[in-house]
């Protein structure tokens, strides 16, 4: 995190890199089309799976010049990327929509390997592409089911570590592990986002309260409090605040903004709940 | 007192496993690289609690150095599985978010606006320092857990 602002030398700086190989070859118009395709498209899916703003410029330069252009300027923002290639006095620019953050790191690994693949010169332009349409298609990750209960275990833990009992744990268990497969129910019916969080963090509160009510707790505020926690928005809050130390303040203020909202869908479906079932507020 | 700091200490590190853990299945981190994540969560979120409980600082500083630890930890352990930080530095990072104190601030905002109630002024005290000590609390974390780019070049994504 320098202090200073994103101004840090890097593997291939934009204007001058790229292996000698690649750099002995000429790129016409049509390839410098093909390149931007390639960075543009490991780009956005860094940026939807996870990785932070300066991640992904490091990673788009590094490819765009290991696959022979002079220079590639990237524009991150929060709905769309943006890169212009220049090969001598040919350039292209071309913008592509991102979608909705959606962490998944293992995605995020194997593009790091293959961005170090590409650097390494064992990756042409063709392999590059079947292997993002690979990754792009790998939506393999845990059984639905395993997620629910882990995130159940993980809420759990944090009713735990508030200091609630073993009553109010297993509340929040099962709240919790219901409300992931409310929220995936609604993510795969596109619900925007902050709604999703809203109807989501409404049942998990409802789940919890009831329970609090016919299960003998001595902590229902902390079953309350520890069973939204699986909607945290930890990943943006994290990347809004190393983007703002970076200079990425137009990404910082946006995630940081989505943080916000998400927080506070999370704290009215809290309080409706409340109203709802009749418990006292917290 | 020091049996009962240890108890305490080992409970906290346990569960603060399992919650990265759970935040790293949601993630979607490969299967051999699920007990790394499990470590350095108990490990970010342990190390805080000590801190904490020593009386080394409040829980802005003691996350601040938490994270740090944190950030070199999944620094190392990329290098070994040749995976990016991020991977293990995120998932670990969770159970440190405060949650608590985001959504405290949240309850508070609304609980200023609702007519039933007249605003009190401790609420509004009480809000404010919800509000900041998420936002400390936050870019502590951020700072902690990229502290290793200042070291090390390719590190920090």
């Amino acid at each position: 995190m320098t202090p200073g602002g994103p101004a840090r030398p890097e593997p291939h700086p934009s204007g001058k890199g790229g292996p000698p190989a690649a750099a002995s070859h000429k790129l016409d118009w049509a390839e410098l089309t093909d390149v931007i395709d390639l960075t543009l498209r490991t780009g956005e899916q860094l940026l939807t799976h996870g990785a932070s703003a300066p991640a992904v410029e490091r990673s788009v330069q590094c490819i765009g010049t290991a696959l022979g252009c002079d220079a590639l300027d990237i524009l991150v923002s929060p709905n769309v990327i943006m890169a212009t290639t220049t090969e001598g006095r040919e350039f292209r620019t071309k913008a592509r929509r991102v979608g909705a953050l959606h962490v998944d790191l293992r995605r995020i690994a194997a593009l790091d390997a293959l961005t170090g693949d590409v650097i390494a010169g064992r990756c042409d332009h063709f392999e590059l592409r079947c292997r993002l349409d690979a990754i792009d298609a790998n939506a393999h990750g845990y059984p639905r089911m395993v997620v629910a209960l882990c995130i159940g275990l993980a809420c759990a833990s944090f009713c735990r570590l508030f200091g609630g009992d073993w009553v109010a744990a297993g509340i929040v268990l099962v709240a919790s592990s219901v409300g992931l497969l409310v929220r995936q129910w609604l993510a795969a019916r596109h619900m925007a986002l902050a709604l999703n969080v809203l109807a989501t963090s409404f049942v998990v509160s409802v789940l919890s309260a009831l329970g609090s009510r016919l299960l003998p707790t001595q902590a229902p505020e902390h079953a309350l409090g520890a069973a939204v926690l699986l909607l945290i928005p930890g990943v943006p809050l994290i990347h809004a605040f190393e983007e703002l130390g970076r200079g990425y303040s137009l990404m910082a203020v946006a995630r940081g903004v989505q943080g916000l909202v998400v927080s506070f869908a999370i704290a009215l479906g809290l309080l409706l709940a409340m109203k709802v079932v009749g418990v006292s507020p917290l | 007192m020091s049996l009962e700091l240890a108890r305490m200490v080992g409970a906290d590190l346990l569960w603060s496993a399992l919650a990265a853990l759970g935040f790293a299945v949601l993630f979607d981190v490969p299967r051999r690289l699920l007990p790394a994540c499990l470590l350095l969560g108990a490990l970010g979120h342990g190390s805080r609690t000590l801190l904490m409980k020593l009386g080394l600082g409040g829980v802005e500083a003691a996350t601040l150095c938490a994270a740090v630890l944190v950030g070199f930890a999944a620094v190392g352990c990329a290098r070994h599985a040749r995976v990016p930080a991020i991977v293990f530095a995120l998932p670990a990072a969770i159970p440190m978010v405060p949650g608590a104190f985001a959504f405290k601030t949240m309850l508070g905002v609304l609980r200023l606006v609702d007519a039933a109630a007249a605003p009190s002024p401790s609420l509004a005290v009480d809000t404010a320092v919800a509000a900041a000590k998420t936002a400390l609390i936050l870019a502590a974390l951020a700072v902690g857990v990229g502290s290793p780019g200042l070291v090390f070049r390719r590190s920090a994504s």
